[in-house]
């Protein structure tokens, strides 16, 4: 699917490679990888490192070994964070994911007026999360907010979205996929273009009907975006924060409370370094295991398609 | 398809899609312009009775918004500038020279991808926390320049240009920064404003580390500073003048990249389409 490894060179251009200095390379990545080794692949190791540790910022770190992941098992409140956040992504994940297949194929349709389209659908894409957890915190108010406004006009009572329990984490999900569905519809335009316009001709001819076009050449053709959108969707529900944050700050009771969020409490307001290190852990483990399980199941369907 | 049915619906649907993606943008914009007694109404009134800036008026006065802005600014900028420096240099080497452990170091790199940038900011925070550089432009700045998709995508696009111009001034004696400089770079201009796009808007929209880092106004970011609207509130019921005001801090954040965006659709969905690692 991806192009990794450079093109086949000639002779002659392998021969011009060599000519030049040994050392040109490492110095040309030499800047990148200060700051990649300082502040990523650095940073990544020492914060498992940490995990292992009990560190209050002030004073020094205790080595606990374990301590820190076996008291997840105990932590009710992590719990309550894990289930939480893999509910979001049970409920964006696929609503990001067919929602913006199709929007794409609609707006990929050559008539009047699909690019308005197309930008209004992407722009609150580049709005920042705040201020996005901002306006949707207004439109979902519970007396004045337009959603509660418009629902009353049809005789539905008021749904107190922000401050319910149950209605909290769909008030979430529903401001996340109005702001990031662009992203996935973009995406999935750039699929749509790679597919040669002669295999639908071709299928027509034969009598194919519009759903056979689309189960039998589009969502073949499409498969590595659509693995890719997912894939994107999944790492990001999973780290799912700053609208939360400013939505409801996990609440109401702990009712939307995420991993990210619980870490940062934990890490930035409790100053538990250690233990929110560890739920990082945790996260980055959980991740791993999604993208494994996907990529096995991507390589799976390849298989059986071309079987 | 092209039947006259087919055409309305076509447009119904179409309609239905902008306003249902425009319309809290456009209430937004509408109750940030509108006076305290229209806004705790049921009424709704798209267009405000009576404009008023007054909201505007109030958040300027009571918030350091200005200072966020530009604080904002200048880190996005630099941040910006300073990636894709480091980016063009890397993916050149990774895409186009051949050296012991390149494959190796691509790799590593890539594999950051999937690790949550959560797990770098405890021990990135005690660093800069000790080095006494927290509510700093430099704590804010540097760690974008680790990026991982300005690599990627810069190494991509390098390997797609032809070798032949490269060889040529290889022959004439040019040297490697040279050929860099004046041949590769000019070449790849769509990559590098699309690296530059990205950065830009990841580093202005960017909330979790700079929430962390950042401690006074002094060095606070326009979203750090958005959030306060919310979370200074007493308890979940805010009083329904704030959301005039919030909704004009809100305007004042989200405008600006809404634009810049309308301004530069085709670059921008371009720049984003291509993170979508394309299939080749």
């Amino acid at each position: 699917m991806l192009r990794i490894l450079p093109r086949p060179r000639t002779v002659a251009q392998t021969a011009a490679a060599e000519r030049h200095f040994r050392w040109t390379p490492y110095l040309f990545l030499l800047p990148y990888l200060l700051f990649f080794v300082t502040f990523r692949l650095g940073p990544a190791v020492a914060g498992l490192g940490v995990s292992f540790t009990n560190w209050a910022v002030v004073g020094q770190p205790q080595w606990v070994g374990l301590a820190n992941y076996e008291a997840m098992f105990r932590d009710p409140r992590l719990l309550t964070a894990l289930r939480n956040t893999l509910f979001f992504t049970a409920l964006t994940v696929p609503l990001l994911v067919v929602l913006g297949l199709a929007l794409a194929i609609f707006l990929n349709q050559p008539r009047r007026g699909r690019t308005l389209g197309r930008v209004a659908v992407f722009t609150p894409y580049v709005m920042m999360s705040t201020a996005v957890g901002v306006v949707w915190t207004w439109l979902l108010e519970k007396d004045y907010g337009l959603i509660n406004v418009y629902l009353g006009k049809l005789g539905i009572p008021n749904v107190p979205w922000l401050t319910d329990e149950r209605a909290a984490m769909y008030a979430i999900v529903l401001a996340t996929v109005w702001w990031t569905v662009g992203y996935g519809m973009v995406l999935f335009l750039a699929g749509l273009q790679d597919i040669p316009e002669e295999l639908y001709e071709a299928a027509r001819i034969d009598g194919a009907s519009s759903w056979g076009l689309f189960r039998y050449i589009t969502l073949p053709l499409l498969a590595p975006t659509t693995f890719l959108v997912i894939l994107l969707a999944i790492i990001n529900s999973f780290q799912v924060f700053d609208q939360v944050y400013v939505m409801t700050s996990g609440g109401p009771g702990s009712a939307t409370l995420t991993l990210v969020q619980y870490i940062y409490v934990t890490a930035f307001q409790f100053f538990k370094m250690g233990y929110g290190a560890a739920i990082a852990g945790l996260l980055f483990a959980l991740l791993i295991i999604f993208a494994l399980v996907q990529t096995r199941a991507y390589r799976r369907g390849l298989k059986g398609a071309s079987a | 398809m092209k039947s006259r049915a087919g055409q309305i619906l076509w447009y119904i649907m179409l309609v239905i899609i902008v306003v249902l993606a425009l319309a809290p943008i456009a209430w937004m914009v509408s109750t940030a312009l509108k006076p305290e007694s229209e806004i705790a109404t049921i009424e709704i009134h798209w267009i405000p009775r009576t404009i008023t800036l007054e909201n505007f008026q109030a958040v300027f006065e009571k918030f350091p918004i200005l200072r966020w802005m530009l604080n904002s600014v200048v880190v996005a900028v630099l941040a910006t500038l300073l990636t894709v420096f480091l980016d063009s240099l890397a993916g050149y080497a990774l895409a186009r020279m051949e050296f012991w452990g390149r494959n190796l170091i691509f790799a590593v790199i890539l594999s950051m991808l999937f690790i949550p940038l959560q797990i770098t900011v405890v021990p990135l925070f005690l660093a800069f926390s000790k080095l006494g550089l927290t509510d700093n432009y430099l704590a804010l700045i540097l760690p974008i320049g680790a990026n991982v998709t300005g690599v990627f995508l810069m190494r991509q696009f390098f390997l797609g240009i032809p070798y032949e111009l490269e060889d040529a001034a290889r022959v004439d004696g040019a040297s490697a920064v040279r050929i860099w400089w004046a041949i590769i770079l000019p070449l790849a201009r769509p990559a590098l404003s699309a690296v530059a796009i990205i950065t830009f808007l990841s580093a202005w929209n960017s909330f979790f580390w700079p929430l962390i880092v950042t401690q006074s106004d002094a060095a606070r970011t326009l979203p750090v500073g958005i959030a306060q609207f919310m979370t200074l509130r007493p308890g979940l019921s805010m009083s329904v003048q704030l959301y005039g005001q919030s909704m004009a801090g809100a305007v004042i954040a989200a405008l600006p990249p809404i634009i810049v965006f309308l301004l530069l659709q085709r670059q921008f969905i371009q720049g984003i389409s291509l993170t979508g690692i394309k299939g080749a």
